[in-house]
């Protein structure tokens, strides 16, 4: 017999984003890293901070962790964003 | 648009065209639309069905999912109770359970993504289950009765299919536990002086309603050995310590189930349900130094003396009357991760004036 | 720029394309981070330096 049967997904499109413009050189600006605050970020980024630096001449490199790292960044976290030329962010464990 | 028609409702939904029962299998499992299991065809008619007993139009929107701004209306929920067998008496609890879980403290998408693989407990209260046969009696946390199978799979087919968690996609578990099929359970508030759980954080006990929360698998403890309730308590509280140790130490919601041979001995002492909280609170705390007879040495550091309670305060801890009449069986069920989910309870009703929750 | 670990790519994949990004590029790293020592942090840094280059500038 035959059925007609309904579309259980959702079928609205996400809007369409645009990424920045790139930089033509990281030297003497400022990168925003945004953490999840897990085990081993410190370390990681603390290594990520002084490899940027040395091989971009990055000027400074300000870290900001979560409040809560299984939600997305928080308003006072992502109103300092205007204030960087980059950020650096991720997912992982 | 059916042959019949529905002219009062409007379906936003795209149609498709299938032969037969077995073809719709068929097209909804190749599209990744079910749980592995067999599903009910949505069509049009079963649909309006639901919508219509929930005095709801299909474009009724429940709230937007904020991480990924995703809308969810209740056509798109109709059409997800209907694949997992709901009847429209059962639609009401799905769209409330939904609704809770959509209110920004329950914490939806990482709840649902988290390789922490949390299903949702869903908990009904309040005349709804006697409309429903929604039991609370044997076989509570299994298959105990056809509402609490179809509420509870309803909620995880509208993740799959209106959320896209689907395992290895948003849903990041990295086990899951078999909730994720169906996690909802009816209190017994026949079978008990106790106020029910819905009273007890703050709704009429005469309305129905919802409490969802962010669930891991139930662990079951057995005490069959006392009448004195410390001793029963303490051994929910053992079993909170050693989740707290083993799984996660952090203090969020637990929900305690208890049987009615365990809670007869509770009811007999007169122990109310705050009683039981309150001594749940002082009893079920670790210090961070018990990590290392566990293998988690690594991170106790200086940091060995801190004490962790299972509860941030007696009243995060949800103890709901439920399972057969036989066994000295509880059970206890953790927090997904401490309190970055917490659980939410909704009054049941047709909302004529419902805005969606605030974002 | 977006850093992952391995086990995540997926997420990353279908997470840049439910927000209206598909194709959107990422650095990748080990995985976990979690119990990795220093000096496997010192080379999952270095990996996401070297996609950096790539990933922030232009050309």
């Amino acid at each position: 017999m035959p059925l007609k049967v309904l579309d259980p997904t959702n079928e609205t499109a996400p809007p369409l984003g645009q990424k920045a413009p790139r930089l033509a050189s990281l030297a003497g600006k400022t990168i925003g890293v945004i953490s999840n605050g897990k085990e081993g970020t410190q370390g990681f980024f603390a290594h990520l901070d002084r490899m940027l630096r040395e091989e971009f001449g990055v000027a400074d490199v300000l870290r900001h962790v979560k409040s809560n790292y299984s939600a997305p960044a928080g308003p006072d976290i992502v109103d300092e964003i205007r204030r960087w030329q980059a950020v650096v962010t991720g997912i992982g464990d | 648009m059916s042959e019949r028609g529905h002219s009062d409702m409007h379906f936003a939904a795209r149609t498709y065209d299938v032969g037969d029962l077995l073809a719709a299998q068929e097209l909804y499992h190749a599209n990744g639309w079910t749980d592995g299991l067999p599903i009910v065809p949505p069509t049009e008619d079963a649909v309006h069905a639901c919508l219509e007993w929930a005095m709801t139009p299909p474009d009724q929107l429940l709230g937007i999912e904020p991480v990924r701004a995703v809308p969810i209306t209740a056509e798109k929920l109709a059409i997800n109770a209907v694949m997992a067998g709901c009847l429209p008496m059962h639609f009401p609890a799905v769209l409330t359970a939904f609704t809770a879980m959509l209110q920004p403290e329950f914490l939806l998408h990482g709840a649902t993504s988290s390789t922490g693989g949390c299903a949702v407990l869903i908990i009904l209260n309040g005349p709804i289950r006697r409309e429903l046969g929604a039991t609370g009696s044997f076989n509570a946390l299994g298959n105990s009765d056809r509402a609490t199978a179809v509420i509870g799979r309803a909620i995880r087919l509208a993740l799959i299919n209106i959320l896209e968690v689907r395992p290895g996609g948003i849903d990041r578990s990295t086990l899951g536990h078999p909730g994720k099929f169906s996690y909802c359970i009816a209190e017994d508030e026949e079978g008990t002086p106790w106020m029910p759980l819905h009273a007890q954080r703050g709704l009429p006990p005469e309305v129905s309603a919802v409490t969802v929360m962010a669930g891991g698998a139930p662990r079951q403890i057995m005490n069959e050995w006392t009448t004195q309730p410390e001793e029963i308590l303490e051994t929910f509280a053992a079993e909170m310590r050693a989740n707290m140790r083993q799984y996660s130490i952090w203090s969020g919601n637990y929900a305690l189930i208890i049987p009615p041979q365990l809670r007869d001995h509770l009811q007999a002492a007169c122990w109310s349900k705050a009683d039981i909280a309150d001594f749940i609170h002082a009893r079920a705390r670790v210090h961070r130094r018990e990590w290392a007879e566990v293998g988690k040495g690594a991170v106790v550091r200086d940091r060995g003396d801190t004490e962790h309670a299972a509860l941030g305060s007696p009243d995060q801890l949800l103890v709901v009357a439920a399972g057969g009449p036989a066994g000295g069986f509880g059970a206890v069920i953790p927090p997904w991760l401490g309190d970055k989910s917490r659980a939410v309870t909704l009054p049941i009703g047709a909302c004529v004036d419902c805005e969606p929750p605030g974002q | 720029m977006a850093v992952m670990t391995t086990r995540f790519v997926s997420a990353a994949e279908l997470m840049a394309r439910v927000l209206g990004f598909p194709g959107y590029e990422f650095a990748v790293i080990a995985h976990p981070i979690s119990s990795a020592g220093d000096a496997d942090l010192r080379d999952m840094a270095a990996a996401a330096t070297a996609q950096a280059r790539r990933l922030l500038l232009g050309g």
